[in-house]
């Protein structure tokens, strides 16, 4: 069992046992692990590691393709999200998912932090109103937008079309919020905004951030899990992985001393 | 340090950084035998070179603050890596400081040399064989990154002090018995003090170099062997 619970902060998604296949190919294999509430986790490891599957698993992203097959247990708040009673409306409300190139609708600002709500909500149009303007300030979007909520999405930069997404995902109100290389596209500045955004999202939800950025995980998160070929290598406190870790495996990726 | 990293002109950096301690390690070490080379000789032409020479390892500590400083921006170091770069800063910082009171030592020749020798001065040569040997094999240690050596020389700094607070009780017996030697003696007090803190010096650069291979703090409690500042004073005269 490689399960290094991290500290003693309320497991928010445990995972037990996890396996996943596409087709014939086994890339996450056995995984153990304990993502704290409230906490930022990060998940690192070099491309084709298994890091960016494990994310998906959280929200069943992969269940609209054949093929594809997660094995083992994924808690959340004790429930088991693969199990096939679990509707993806259900989960889909409570973890939200942020990718790597945003990818806002083509409509309005308005309509796309909306249109999740009404998927899910049926709300007056104050309140909806209320619920947009809440989720674009915790996004630390709204002083940029207010005044264009009406026009199209696509006109924004690419750091305010991501925090766009972010609230657009923080809009249903979920528990845990999905990162996946969520700066990658990004310049500096617009990432130092995201990660000050992190910061402050985090006393509200549980975030689960894949990056190719050691620098951004050490910056941004207070767990880390180093992945390599599938396999959780190495989980706990960001600052011990990144001036001590325990296993050599990690040492020598955080160190770029690998391959 | 095992295997490389994938980018080769970081290895090369941190290489050099190495390098530089141990050279600088080595001059200070080197800079402490000719302190009290000149105290013997009562030459005080070359205790003036002595004391030029420090500024050599200060140009020593600057090249190296200077590099660490690139390597934090350029190469954002990480786990080992970062720890060998901290502790190469920190022993750094001590090399300057025993390069400081080697040059005290040799500052001092000069007036002790203007007056008759004394006795004592013999005793500050076993203090200062004990301090180049810590110094020399605590660089040693540092070169080949070896936390077990570095103990070692942590351990025994106690006989530094054993041998410190010996010579300190004999220079007050002498002081006593004759006034006269007051002035000679004072001026190889302070030189045993200076020779003293050399010793404490390697103990921190021991510290560094168990630091940077383990990632530990080396603090198990050490025994103080200098109890010349205690409060009942040693028993003079023996």
């Amino acid at each position: 069992m490689t399960n290094l619970a991290a500290d003693t902060a309320r497991v928010k998604i445990a995972v037990r046992g996890l396996d996943f296949h596409y087709a014939d190919f086994h890339a996450v294999k056995n995984i153990h692990l304990d993502i704290p509430e409230r906490k930022v986790t990060a998940i690192i490891g070099p491309s084709g590691c298994g890091k960016s599957t494990l994310l998906r698993v959280f929200n069943r992203i992969y269940a609209i393709y054949p093929k594809l097959r997660a094995d083992g247990e994924v808690l959340l708040d004790g429930e088991n999200i693969l199990d096939p009673g679990y509707s993806l409306n259900r989960l889909r409300s409570q973890v939200g998912m942020v990718f790597q190139k945003p990818v806002p609708f083509p409509m309005t600002i308005f309509e796309n932090v909306a249109y999740g709500i009404r998927h899910h909500e049926n709300l007056a149009r104050v309140q909806m109103e209320e619920r947009v303007e809440q989720a674009l300030r915790a996004a630390a979007l709204w002083d940029e937008v207010k005044d264009k909520l009406k026009r199209s999405a696509l006109g924004l930069s690419g750091g305010q079309q991501q925090r766009l997404c972010i609230a657009r995902g923080i809009a249903l109100k979920p528990q845990v919020l999905l990162l996946d290389e969520p700066t990658s596209a990004l310049d500096p500045i617009a990432t130092g905004r995201i990660e000050q955004l992190i910061e402050e999202l985090k006393r509200d939800y549980t975030i689960v951030i894949v990056t190719h950025n050691m620098q951004q995980a050490a910056r941004v998160s207070d767990e880390t899990a180093f992945m390599y070929m599938g396999e959780l290598i190495e989980f706990g406190d960001t600052e011990k992985i990144f001036t001590k870790p325990d296993k050599k495996q990690t040492e020598d990726y955080i160190t770029g001393r690998f391959g | 340090m095992g295997n490389e990293h994938t980018i080769k002109s970081y290895d090369a950096e941190l290489a050099r950084l190495t390098a530089e301690i141990v050279r600088m390690g080595e001059l200070a070490a080197t800079q402490l035998e000719a302190a009290i080379d000149v105290v013997e000789r009562r030459d005080e032409r070359a205790a003036q070179r002595v004391v030029e020479n420090d500024d050599a390892i200060d140009a020593f500590e600057h090249e190296v603050s200077h590099d660490v400083v690139r390597l934090l921006a350029l190469r954002a170091p990480m786990a080992r890596d970062l720890r060998e770069v901290f502790a190469a800063l920190r022993i750094a910082s001590d090399i300057e400081r025993i390069g400081d009171y080697a040059a005290n030592v040799a500052k001092r020749s000069i007036p002790l040399s203007m007056v008759a020798p004394v006795a004592p001065a013999q005793g500050l040569q076993r203090l200062s064989d004990l301090a180049v040997a810590a110094v020399r094999k605590v660089l040693d240690a540092y070169r080949d990154r070896d936390a077990e050596k570095a103990h070692e020389v942590w351990d025994e700094d106690v006989e530094l002090d054993d041998a410190y607070t010996g010579l300190f009780r004999e220079l007050l017996t002498y002081m006593m018995e004759d006034p006269r030697s007051i002035t000679p003696c004072t001026h190889l007090l302070f030189m045993a003090k200076n020779i003293e803190r050399i010793g404490d010096h390697a103990t921190n650069i021991a510290e560094n170099v168990w630091f940077a291979v383990t990632g530990e703090p080396l603090q198990t409690p050490r025994k103080k062997g200098d109890v010349t500042a205690e409060p009942v004073m040693p028993k003079l005269g023996g």
